[in-house]
């Protein structure tokens, strides 16, 4: 990742831009008419983007984990851990914003914030894997080691996490709650009109391109703390 | 082939000469066995037989896959020189698959010596074992290696471990209960699950194994 994509201002403004409409929008913007789910649709646009925005960023991580054990660089492993340590903070949110949405649309007498359904017990081992990565770094002195051991975790979680979120929930055996199982990861099933479109998508984008913000924050943060210390 | 089978007989040596080790696991499966047993002491629901043989083979395998790698460094070196990484850790799972089936199985008895056996088919079940516990081996022995590396020890598995192991644990569980009360409903996909399960986690063992054996 070149130093002049990371500080570069023209993306930051765009991202501004686009979750500001987003917020603005995601409210406003009239939404279809489900039943059960009424106008908590709009967690659509908060929710399932955490957890698009967690996929994507733990690829990148994914992409650079397998980089630096090809080639090892050490600024492979900056941004292999700190891509993983943003897609941890999006899981995370993923499952808050999830957990708030469930509290009032599945929970009976809207007090439960947790439900057994498979996606979500999926979600939450992938992200305690994850976690474990963060701990396995921690507990490692030698940066070589560390870099090299870590990407080789990253790797396994990265599968592991696949199984769970996109695998798992999807067997034949189990069955969901979620809207947005048996087909596509919830877009068709949800039915969305034009309008909801025209909010998703930019949405879609603008956590995107926050999430990376953070990350190429930290990225910069880290390159400095380390090479300072060679 | 036959570099894979001499690294299995020099684990399968070491293991029988180190009285100390399997004694020890022995003692640990009817240990915690009974503890168990004390804990409830009357008849179980199968779901609920089913829940706790699960966790116990979880514990019983790590302390198990834990005991295998202690105190060898030096031999480590030797076999370094002397064989490629991949056979190594091939011969690694497959000894420890192996033993782990061993070890499992005596759980399986020691617990329904005490807490009965409601196992309406038996050969669905020993299916789910056998496929189950080599998954769980592998992933122990590749985090097991991990933590060594790391120089962690036994809780830096466990951490390491513990995620991964819960979809191995997911379909296990849900076999076996269906097993024990013979509700055959779909069982072919779940041991399909399984079986791709353990040959993507033994895919992967191979595949990034060498990247940690390089220290």
């Amino acid at each position: 990742m070149k130093q002049s994509i990371l500080t570069a201002k023209w993306w930051k403004i765009a991202c501004i831009v686009l979750l500001i409409y987003t917020v603005i929008a995601g409210f406003l913007v009239p939404v279809p008419a489900k039943p059960i789910l009424h106008e908590t649709i709009r967690n659509l646009y908060f929710h399932v983007c955490m957890w698009f925005v967690m996929m994507f960023v733990f690829s990148i991580s994914l992409i650079y984990s397998i980089k630096y054990l090809m080639n090892p660089k050490l600024e492979f492993d900056i941004i292999a851990s700190e891509m993983a340590n943003t897609g941890t903070v999006f899981g995370v949110l993923g499952l808050v914003t999830g957990m708030l949405w469930l509290r009032y649309t599945w929970g009976e007498t809207g007090k439960d914030w947790w439900a057994p359904d498979p996606k979500l017990n999926g979600a939450l081992i992938a992200l305690l894997s994850y976690f474990a990565y963060i701990v396995l770094r921690i507990s490692i002195d030698d940066e070589q080691k560390k870099a090299r051991i870590a990407a080789v975790y990253n790797v396994f979680a990265y599968v592991m996490m696949m199984v769970f979120v996109m695998v798992y929930p999807r067997l034949s055996s189990v069955d969901s709650l979620h809207p947005g199982n048996g087909g596509n990861p919830g877009f068709n099933q949800y039915d969305l009109d034009n309008h909801m479109r025209m909010v998703f998508y930019p949405a879609v984008m603008g956590w995107v391109l926050l999430s990376v913000w953070v990350a190429s924050v930290n990225i910069r943060l880290e390159k400095i703390k380390r090479y300072n210390s060679i | 082939m036959k570099q894979l089978l001499a690294i299995m007989q020099r684990e399968l040596r070491h293991e029988l000469r180190s009285r100390r080790a399997w004694l020890a696991i022995l003692l640990y499966i009817c240990s915690t066995v009974y503890i168990t047993y004390l804990a409830f002491q009357h008849e179980l629901e199968p779901v609920t037989w089913s829940a706790l043989f699960w966790i116990l083979i979880i514990f019983i395998s790590m302390f198990a896959a834990s005991g295998s790698f202690s105190g060898r460094e030096g031999e480590m070196l030797y076999i370094y020189t002397l064989v490629s990484p991949n056979k190594f850790i091939m011969a690694r799972l497959l000894f420890n698959g192996l033993f782990m089936l061993v070890v499992s199985m005596v759980t399986f008895i020691v617990f329904t010596l005490f807490a009965g056996d409601p196992v309406v088919n038996i050969v669905v079940f020993l299916a789910t074992l056998l496929l189950a516990v080599w998954g769980i081996s592998s992933l122990l022995t590749m985090s097991f290696a991990i933590s060594i590396k790391g120089g962690g020890g036994f809780t830096l598995m466990a951490i390491i471990s513990f995620p991964l192991l819960v979809p191995l644990l997911l379909v296990a569980q849900h076999l076996s209960s269906q097993s024990l009360q013979n509700e055959m409903s779909g069982y072919l996909g779940n041991m399909a699950a399984l079986f791709s399960l353990d040959v993507l986690i033994a895919a992967m063992c191979y595949l990034l194994f060498p990247y940690l054996w390089r220290d």
